[in-house]
């Protein structure tokens, strides 16, 4: 019976990708399925691209003038920041995150790093699991990313970044150790500092008592981007309001 | 790329196109960071088939403008959460342009359409014909759409371009739940390896 179950689970793969489940009940269950089930998640991704083929060749030029009206409204429209900021910000109750050592002089490998955090991550509700275990698969994904990079840096006021950079994946994930304590009212905050443009990486969570901050991962790297850390008043900035104590070059 | 370059409506999923879509997902992540002429390169590109996969879904011309207008401001607000490792940048738009125009078929629950079963399955089989000969471009896709069995097909047809639920696809085609979801699935399948996707 369980097993008649999880085969008949399975087979939505291909529903799934067409968006063809109407109840949300069955579409949530198969959605929370697939974070468990790595063959189906890849299985769906495929499937996905055929739609994709699908919508190719169902191609028409809309009209000319919905482009004007669309570019005129994104020029006029918010973005909204990456999600990795909402990851970075700590939840309290629970140490999603424990701490990742002090790696900086040393010549660590990022398989290490990824056997110790793996290693220390501890959650109180299934809810607290679940996002914990979804950053985990985030960070351990650049970790583990062929030719990911181990880079180490001193800011100006002491401490050390240690960045993994996966390159290909455009993501890195940086922890801080030693970091001088604020005083109330001001927040470390991590930036990718860009030729054109500076958007902010998150806020470096309060350090466990090792001294060491739990790991903040960040996407979107273009080239020509640095790692930046300013202090900023609480809660963060939308753009640094202070010199910046580490600007790391990231070679992509 | 202007919209009128037939390279603009090219599927480009294949190992042969990886190239293709890699511009496409480094053109995300400059939207992703408010670059505006990297958004008017990807409407360019990806417009066409989001608003031709929507208007299959929808009919409606003016029904269709809109959801396209509102899923490409979507990709502009969200692009920073793309996540390229959950498949290509193509990809994440057709998944947005394709729910959002079934959100809106079954919101705005076209009821007297579900009536008129048997024409609409007749007329999305002529629609399907016509629309995929119309050019040279979908070749590959009619063909592997050929390679599969009648009720494969009929059931991807109607599912992606016709926007039916699968349980209303096994009323349609009045076959069981079980069979439909194989079905859709094993046809899938085969498509993705007819077009060579990995």
């Amino acid at each position: 019976m369980r097993l008649l179950f999880r085969d008949d689970l399975h087979t939505l793969t291909g529903v799934y990708a067409l968006d063809a489940i109407e109840g949300s009940a069955e579409r949530d269950r198969f959605s929370r399925h697939l974070n468990r089930c790595q063959s189906c998640s890849s299985e769906v991704r495929g499937l996905r691209e055929v739609a994709t083929a699908l919508a190719f060749a169902a191609a028409t030029e809309p009209p000319p003038e919905l482009r004007t009206q669309v570019l005129a409204a994104a020029a006029r429209t918010r973005q909204l920041p990456p999600e990795v900021n909402h990851h970075a910000v700590p939840r309290r109750g629970a140490r999603v995150w424990g701490w990742m050592p002090w790696l900086a002089g040393s010549l660590a490998t990022a398989g290490l790093v990824l056997a110790l955090v793996f290693g220390l991550i501890q959650a109180n509700t299934s809810q607290q699991l679940s996002q914990a275990r979804a950053q985990n698969q985030a960070i351990a994904a650049v970790l583990s990313a062929p030719g990911a990079r181990l880079l180490a840096a001193r800011t100006t006021s002491g401490g050390v970044a240690t960045v993994v950079l996966a390159a290909a994946k455009r993501e890195l994930v940086v922890t801080m150790a030693g970091l001088p304590p604020l005083p109330a009212g001001k927040v470390y905050q991590l930036w990718l500092i860009g030729p054109t443009k500076i958007v902010s990486a998150g806020l470096v969570p309060p350090p466990a008592s090792s001294g060491v901050t739990p790991a903040v991962l960040a996407s979107g790297i273009v080239t020509g981007d640095k790692l930046g850390l300013t202090v900023e008043p609480s809660p963060g900035s939308a753009q640094p309001t202070t010199t910046p104590i580490l600007a790391l070059p990231l070679p992509l | 790329m202007s919209p009128s370059d037939p390279d603009a409506s090219r599927f480009r999923a294949s190992p042969a196109d990886r190239r293709g879509e890699r511009d496409l997902n480094d053109l995300l992540i400059h939207v992703a960071r408010g670059d505006q002429d990297a958004f008017e390169q990807l409407y360019d590109r990806l417009a066409g088939p989001a608003y031709g996969v929507i208007r299959r879904v929808l009919r409606d011309p003016s029904q269709s403008e809109e959801v396209t207008q509102e899923v490409l401001l979507e990709v502009w607000r969200t692009a920073a959460r793309f996540d390229p490792a959950m498949g290509g940048a193509a990809t994440w738009v057709m998944t947005i342009a394709h729910r959002r125009a079934i959100d809106r078929v079954r919101s705005s629950v076209a009821a007297t359409e579900r009536e008129q079963k048997t024409a609409v399955v007749n007329s999305l089989r002529d629609e399907v014909a016509d629309e995929v000969e119309a050019s040279l471009d979908r070749e590959r896709v009619r063909r592997c759409l050929d390679g599969l069995t009648e009720v494969q097909r009929e059931s991807i047809t109607l599912a992606y371009y016709g926007g039916y639920s699968y349980r209303q696809v096994a009323e349609l085609l009045t076959v069981t739940l079980g069979a439909i979801k194989t079905r859709i699935r094993d046809g899938l399948i085969r498509m993705r390896d007819c077009l060579g996707v990995s």
